[in-house]
Formats: C-alpha cells, sequence, structure tokens
C-alpha cells in the first residue's frame, strides 16, 4: 500500500461487489449459450449444453443471495437520490460528456454510479423472479409464462448494456478507480476528484483513514 | 434432392374414432402406455402427454335443434411452417425438416420447456424422467423413405392422407365444398392453411374451429415470442456492442478522468 492512500472500501463490500460480479458474469455468458444458437458452443466448455442449463440455473441462485446481501449493504448509499445536487449532477452529466468547469457535489455515490445500482438491483430483482418461472415453467399458466421469457431477455438488453458502461468508467475511464474493488484503497487524488464531498465528510467526521496516518481524531474515540 | 412439400389432411368428417391411428403412433414410435384414468368419455388418455403424440378427442356436440352428435378430432403436432418452437428452441432440437415438416433431434434437448410455452397448440410435452420433450415428427423416418406416417397408414377410413401441400390442400377445398352442398351443414371449412404460413396439418371441419374443443381459433406465433426472438434478442447485442463503440470514442476524444498533479482536482484539458 502506497502512502497517502484512503481506505473506501472494507472486505464485506469487496466480496460481495466480486460475489455478484462473477456470478452475474458467468450468468451471460452461459445465459448467451442458451440465447443464441451461434453461442450454443460455449456449452462444449460445461459439458454440453443441458448442463449449461444447470450451471446458469444454480449459479442464478448464487446471484441471488448475493444480489439480496448487496441491496441491503448499499441501498441507502446507492439506491436512493438526493436532490438537488444528484438531479445538478446530472444536468452537467458528471462532467463526462462535455467540459464543465466544477463537476456538481454529490455524496458517496453519484447519480451515474446509482444508476448502475438501480439497474443491476432492479433488473436483478426481475431476472430473478422471471428465471424462476423459466426454471418450472409448468406451475403457472402458460399465458403469464410466455411473457417471462421476453421479460427475462430485457432485463438482460439493460443489464448486458450497463455492465459495459460500469466496466469502462470503473478501469480505464476514471483511471485509479479500480483499486477500491481490489485492494481497497485509493489515491487520494483521485478519489478527492471522483467524491470531493465524500472525502470532506469524511474528514470532518474524523472516518477519512489514510494509509501511513494516524486517525485525525482518535482521541475522541468513535467506534 | 428435391423432396416435395408434405401435407397430412385429416378430414375429420371420416373419422370413426377407432383409435387405430393413436395405437400405430405408439407402435412406431415405441412409446409406452400408462395406467389412465376414466373421466366419463371414452376420450383417452385425456391429453397429449409426453408418450402420447396423437389423440382422437371425443366431443359430444348437440345442435340449435337439439340434434345430438359425435365429434371426433385427431389431434397432433401441426407441423407449422412458421413455427414457434422452432423459434424457442436454444438448441436446435426442433428443427425444419427438408420436407418442411418440424422434426426433433432428442439428443439435443435440454428440458428446457421454452416450446411449451410458445406453441399455439400446446402439442410439446414434457418428460421429468428423461429431461426432454416429446412430440410427433409426422414419422420422420418414414417418411423421408417416402413411407406414410404410422397413423396414416393405419387409417381404415380415408380419414387421414399425405401427399403432396398443393394437391392436399385443393382436395380439402374440394370436399369442403362438397360438404356445404349436403345437409351436413354450410359451416364447413378448411383449418390450417391460412396461419401460421400454413401448416402440414390440415383439417377439414364440418363446423366452425370455435365449436371443437382445445382447437385454437386463430393461432398465432405468440406476440412474446416475436418481441423476444426479433426484438429483445438482436437488440442486447446492438446495445452491448454500441456501449462498448460509445466507451472507445469517450476515451479517444474526452479522455478519463485524471487529477491535476497531487491536487484532486480534474486536469483541464485542452480544446475538445
Amino acid at each position: 500500500m502506497k502512502k497517502g492512500y484512503v481506505q473506501v472500501t472494507d472486505s464485506y463490500e469487496r466480496i460481495l461487489h466480486w460475489m455478484l460480479a462473477i456470478s452475474c458474469l458467468l450468468l451471460c455468458v452461459t445465459g448467451l449459450g442458451m440465447m443464441f444458437q451461434t453461442f450454443n458452443f460455449v456449452g462444449a466448455f460445461f459439458g454440453g449444453l443441458k448442463s449449461l442449463k444447470l450451471v446458469h440455473n444454480f449459479t442464478g441462485l448464487v446471484f441471488a443471495i448475493s444480489l439480496a446481501l448487496v441491496i441491503r449493504m448499499w441501498w441507502k448509499e446507492a439506491g436512493v437520490f438526493v436532490f438537488p445536487e444528484d438531479l445538478d449532477w446530472c444536468m452537467a452529466a458528471g462532467g463526462y460528456l462535455w467540459h464543465v468547469d466544477k463537476v456538481p457535489e454529490t455524496g458517496k455515490y453519484n447519480p451515474g454510479q446509482k444508476a448502475f445500482f438501480l439497474v443491476v438491483a432492479g433488473g436483478g430483482i426481475l431476472m430473478i423472479l422471471t428465471g424462476l418461472v423459466m426454471w418450472f415453467p409448468t406451475a403457472l399458466p402458460v399465458g403469464l409464462v410466455r411473457w417471462m421469457y421476453p421479460l427475462h431477455a430485457l432485463g438482460f438488453v439493460a443489464i448486458f448494456a450497463f455492465f459495459f458502461i460500469h466496466l469502462y468508467l470503473g478501469t480505464i475511464g476514471n483511471p485509479g478507480s479500480v483499486d477500491a474493488m481490489i485492494t481497497g484503497w485509493m489515491d487520494k487524488s483521485v478519489l478527492t476528484m471522483l467524491h470531493p464531498k465524500w472525502v470532506k465528510e469524511m474528514e470532518h467526521e474524523g472516518k477519512l483513514v489514510v494509509y501511513g496516518e494516524e486517525k485525525k481524531d482518535d482521541a475522541h474515540g468513535h467506534h | 434432392m428435391n423432396k416435395p412439400e408434405l401435407v397430412k389432411l385429416i378430414d375429420t368428417t371420416l373419422c370413426t374414432a377407432c383409435r387405430g391411428c393413436q395405437v400405430a403412433c405408439k407402435q412406431w414410435n415405441e412409446l409406452p402406455g400408462f395406467k389412465t384414468k376414466q373421466l366419463g368419455t371414452y376420450q383417452n388418455p385425456p391429453d397429449l402427454q409426453w408418450n402420447t403424440w396423437t389423440l382422437i378427442r371425443f366431443q359430444e356436440y348437440e345442435d340449435k335443434k337439439g340434434n345430438f352428435q359425435w365429434l371426433f378430432r385427431k389431434d397432433g403436432c401441426m407441423h407449422c411452417t412458421d413455427a414457434a418452437c422452432v423459434k424457442v428452441c436454444p438448441s436446435g432440437s426442433l428443427y425444419y425438416t427438408p420436407l418442411k415438416t418440424v422434426g426433433i433431434h432428442r439428443d439435443k434437448c435440454i428440458g428446457c420447456k421454452e416450446c411449451v410455452a410458445a406453441c399455439p397448440f400446446h402439442v410439446p410435452k414434457y418428460d421429468a424422467k428423461t429431461d426432454k420433450v416429446y412430440k410427433c415428427d409426422l414419422c420422420y423416418s418414414r417418411v423421408k423413405e417416402s413411407h406414410a406416417p404410422a397413423c396414416v397408414k393405419s387409417c381404415p377410413t380415408g380419414a387421414l392422407t399425405i401427399g403432396d401441400k398443393d394437391a392436399m390442400i385443393k382436395k380439402a377445398y374440394a370436399k369442403v365444398k362438397e360438404l356445404n352442398k349436403t345437409e351436413m351443414g354450410k359451416d364447413a371449412n378448411v383449418y390450417g392453411d391460412k396461419f401460421v404460413d400454413g401448416t402440414h396439418v390440415i383439417y377439414v371441419l364440418q363446423f366452425k374451429p370455435e365449436v371443437y374443443d382445445e382447437l385454437p381459433k386463430n393461432p398465432t406465433v405468440p406476440a412474446s415470442v416475436t418481441i423476444w426472438k426479433d426484438l429483445l434478442k438482436p437488440l442486447s447485442l446492438l446495445a452491448g456492442g454500441g456501449v462498448i463503440g460509445g466507451a472507445f470514442l469517450h476515451y479517444m476524444i474526452h479522455g478519463p478522468k485524471v487529477p491535476h498533479e497531487g491536487t484532486g482536482v480534474e486536469e483541464k484539458k485542452g480544446g475538445e
């Protein structure tokens, strides 16, 4: 760890993030293997399409558990928009699309991140519910079951597209940000640029943990 | 190898419900029989099953004048030209044969049951024991060698015939014309040639389609299937590809967010 790096996530957050991410990616890959006959070859890596289906279904259960825990963990921080600051940020597109002198400051997560979280949460719940019906389609009336398939595909359209946005902005689009989900420590200047208000809040509350520095207000002895 | 497009014609007015076709189907396809339930009708089993690919439906019909009549209809796969089951099958198990009928490669079936929900005629049936789906394949093993399907071969009354598509449709309409001249009614019609781009099993019906049990009046590939397969499926790849392309352009034109050396303020860029 480099000196001056700030702790932004704990191990629980990172483990849940990767449980969700890996199960989601596995679901995308195995799902694509069944959605397009062109991608049927993916089945070969899983011992045939029938096993691919089983891997897909049971990975769905892992995804469901991960998603439930992730929503519980991040709902307060990433699930609720705060006005007017989130709206101001949106009006400036977070400084991502055109030049903005000063990007409006938001809380820990900006509205773009919140939108991604909500798409994963809402889309994920949709995928779990429709997927369960698709797993046991004979349990419900056929007129209802029929619509589960396009809804499952709709959830995939949204999650698949948002996944690439997330991948880009979490890596090369914002150099240094990927550390948050690997080591959990981020370069302070990167963090301050991306989340100025959150850094100020943490400093104010004495929660800012900087590598190689003593906590400023340890005297107050909060948790 | 220019095989003709085959159509099987079921003339319900000639059917005596002997169920020879039902038995012949089981024999040729080596399908077991199971214990069944007496439901107060001669119809047996009550519905198509994974081991019963064709079934004579027995229906007690009474017209407005109180005249009683049996309606016998041989139910089974209609072999659609635009088949919802083939459209949804993820593994290529359901496929169009060179004769344009709908065949099934059982070894490829993964038991997903998507075809069970998609079929407008409720034909494919799932067997939990083998985790596979079953349905009539119009005796593909026989017809590809120019033999009649087992059901047609067994039919003693001529209610079942098979032949070249155009000839069979012509035959059906000729029969309907004849029926409508007689006291058997003015509602006789040909069922099957006008929807899902034409089925490869067509009926001569004495009454309007809605009279018959379990016979959809206007069967179509369900809208859910069209939205899913023709719209959302390509859209998923387009959207994913669009985002990747968009991210590439963003990186090239706008560039990543980088803080000005050690300040925590975004570096100012040149003209964009």
